[in-house]
């Protein structure tokens, strides 16, 4: 009878050992809500939040999102050290290790798991190349022009409206260097890459935005051209800052931040770093547009969902970790929690996101966002990365005159 | 009674071994792996090969032809020179001058070598900070010594003419400074070691014959030095032509204009960034073939003394 007893006592202090350590699950997790995102800070608090709910812990290897950071992702995964959870792109960056079949679909969750990401529509689940939806969708973003309007009120210019022309643009900018300031805050070595969208849009139009060229010939390959050519004049004029060559993006940011500079194009996260780092100025801050040219509206913007969140084949494979990465997922793409993370973008979500108490310059985005037109999705998503860094890379060697657009576009497509 | 450990020698064999084992598998294999990627075309880390290139040597020609890699080149070229010079060169001076004093060698020798155990990412950002175009420490002192130019415009606003230091004009002295001051320690303490092991009869004797401080350090300590700085010599050279951390912490992908490269930053750019794995390795391949030819000529140039 003794011998019973402490038998069932020993298997019931084993069952709770293993219960514990069951519960103790550590997940790794990768996001781009690294650096100065804007919301690093809510990002922060729903880890902790899903921590002391369900007693897991997270390894946030979370960065800036970058062309490196891509490429370190993607290395992760060929080495066979990636996350258990990944947010990362949707679209062809993504491509290399769905194909790879490292990470698992969503119909394969919900499978075991049926209420998996019932809370968004299905209709805006990004589809992969095999057809099958593997990522949770965020929320979108877009992309448009911020403008310091201390800078535009000093040189007597008004804040930009939605029928905003390319003439028009480059008047306010000599004007604007004339009085002493940089007209554009942006760091060319860096994030080419938001100007690049709008100048190849002012070369064409928003529905053939995403055409990709696949030879010199075609009509994509001379839009390409001539919007690198337009990069290359604003800075034959000096509108972009003297170090925009060797300076980062972060600098090119706090120059339009502290006043320096009047224009900068960036994207609906930016808002949030505003918010955090420049409380006291934020009403100097106004949500514009990019100027048009062409058959280019001024209304009319970069935009999207780009981003959702990945399960690893590897988080799912481990039985200890399954059940860890689903709950993870489902409650960052919860509709309480994406709400904090959302002020103007666009969600997924069936019942929408309820922001509330927008601040001046979200509701600033609110506002410009209501007088958009038309909104297309990044053409740099469409092209691998190699052709991608090249491109953008070779951007200082275009407005330096070591390299000709045309000699760009062409090396960009031969590694498309 | 000897041990029989000099004997009997398979017991060594026991330890030897497992560390043969470990550097074949972890070194020299990944190596030769290594030169044979270069012959074939790999899109990315962990990708499988997608055949032979076409010529094989196709990398080989483009390494002589890469105009990044020769800028790669001229860069290191003058790393080699500056760390050789200044790094190596500072350190002995620095260690002559410490081992002159009475006190306060292990405090200095603490100070010196401290910037070494300082993470280079950490340092880099400390750096970008002292170098900062607008703002940045060496830039604010210039101004207010007067050194930096700047206007007033009609509306009050004051234009400074910033010194970019990392433009085309000074991204050298940028880019090197650090990765001299970081190291400057590293070859003082080797070298601090090598005068403590040199003999105090010598320079008693020398003292005798009516040597002074300087005759000493010219006729008995750099002689006595010669096999420490030839390991100096070895150690820069092919540290030189690693340096990686700080120069990309500070300056990323060949900033500026792509004329910062170093044979160390445009290997990982294009094994990591450009995902051209195979031209990565040939440029390993290359940076260690150059290390051998460079230590090799290092130390024929500083024959061991065989009096020593």
């Amino acid at each position: 009878m003794k011998k019973s007893v402490m038998l069932l006592v020993i298997v019931m202090l084993l069952a709770a050992v293993l219960s514990a350590a069951a519960e103790n699950v550590t997940l790794n997790v990768v996001t781009s809500y690294g650096g100065d995102d804007g919301n690093r800070a809510n990002f922060e608090a729903a880890v902790a939040e899903y921590e002391a709910q369900t007693g897991n812990k997270v390894n946030d290897g979370s960065a800036t999102s970058n062309e490196e950071w891509k490429a370190r992702v993607l290395t992760d995964f060929e080495t066979g050290s990636e996350p258990d959870v990944l947010f990362f792109f949707t679209n062809a960056d993504a491509e290399p290790f769905i194909k790879a079949g490292k990470v698992v679909s969503i119909d394969e969750i919900r499978a075991e798991y049926p209420d998996y990401a019932t809370n968004m529509k299905d209709s805006m689940l990004a589809v992969a190349s095999d057809g099958k939806n593997y990522a949770v969708p965020s929320y979108g973003f877009w992309e448009n022009m911020f403008v310091n309007k201390s800078v535009l009120d000093a040189c007597g210019i008004a804040v930009p409206g939605p029928d905003y022309t390319w003439d028009q643009f480059l008047a306010d900018c000599q004007t604007i260097l004339d009085n002493g300031y940089t007209p554009i805050a942006c760091s060319l070595v860096e994030v080419p890459h938001y100007w690049f969208e709008f100048v190849v849009m002012n070369n064409g139009t928003i529905d053939n935005q995403l055409d990709v060229p696949t030879s010199m010939d075609d009509a994509a390959a001379a839009k390409w051209v001539a919007g690198l050519n337009d990069i290359k004049d604003l800075y034959e004029r000096g509108f972009f800052p003297k170090n925009t060559l060797t300076a980062t993006d972060a600098e090119t940011v706090a120059m339009f931040g502290e006043g320096e500079a009047a224009f900068l194009i960036d994207g609906s996260w930016k808002v949030g770093y505003f918010t955090g780092n420049h409380e006291d100025t934020l009403e100097d801050y106004v949500i514009s547009y990019v100027p048009g040219k062409g058959d280019r509206k001024a209304s009319e913007a970069i935009g999207g969902i780009s981003m959702g969140y990945f399960i690893t084949t590897k988080a799912w494979e481990d039985p200890a970790k399954r059940e860890a990465a689903v709950e993870f997922v489902s409650y960052l793409t919860s509709d309480d929690v994406l709400s904090r993370f959302v002020t103007t973008e666009v969600t997924a979500l069936v019942n929408g996101a309820k922001p509330e108490g927008l601040n001046i310059l979200q509701q600033s985005a609110a506002d410009a966002n209501a007088s958009i037109t038309g909104v297309v999705g990044a053409v740099q998503d469409t092209i691998t990365s190699e052709a991608k860094g090249d491109l953008f890379g070779n951007v200082q060697n275009v407005v330096t005159g070591k390299m000709t657009a045309e000699e760009a576009v062409a090396s960009a497509i031969a590694l498309n | 009674m000897k041990s029989m450990i000099y004997k009997k020698k398979s017991p060594l064999l026991v330890f030897l071994v497992p560390a043969f084992l470990f550097i074949i598998v972890f070194l020299y294999y990944p190596f030769f792996r290594n030169i044979i990627n270069t012959f074939l075309s790999i899109g990315g880390l962990g990708r499988a090969a997608e055949g032979v290139n076409t010529p094989w040597y196709e990398n080989y020609q483009r390494l002589f032809t890469d105009p990044y890699m020769r800028t790669a080149m001229k860069n290191t070229a003058i790393l080699i020179v500056c760390t050789v010079v200044f790094q190596v060169g500072i350190a002995l001076g620095l260690a002559l001058l410490v081992d002159n004093i009475k006190r306060g060698q292990q405090f200095f020798r603490t100070v010196y070598f401290f910037p070494i155990v300082i993470s280079a990412t950490a340092l880099g950002l400390m750096f970008n900070l002292i170098f900062l175009y607008k703002g940045g420490m060496i830039n604010q002192l210039l101004l207010n010594l007067g050194m930096i130019n700047y206007e007033v415009k009609s509306n009050g606003r004051m234009i400074v003419e910033w010194i970019d230091w990392k433009d085309k004009a000074h991204f050298m002295f940028t880019m090197f400074l650090p990765v001299m001051w970081q190291y400057v320690g590293f070859y003082f303490v080797i070298i601090v070691t090598g005068i403590n092991n040199i003999p105090t009869d010598l320079y008693e004797a020398a003292a005798l014959d009516g040597a002074d401080g300087w005759k000493k350090t010219i006729y008995i300590t750099l002689p006595m030095l010669r096999n420490v700085l030839r390991t100096c010599l070895v150690l820069a050279i092919t540290g030189a032509l690693k340096v990686f951390d700080l120069p990309w912490v500070m300056f990323g992908a060949g900033m500026p204009e792509n004329n910062g490269w170093l044979t160390g930053t445009y290997m990982y750019d294009q094994t990591f960034n450009r995902m051209n794995v195979d031209y990565g390795s040939t440029i390993a391949v290359f940076i260690v073939v150059l290390g051998i030819i460079l230590s090799n000529a290092a130390n024929r140039l500083i024959k061991p003394s065989e009096d020593l």
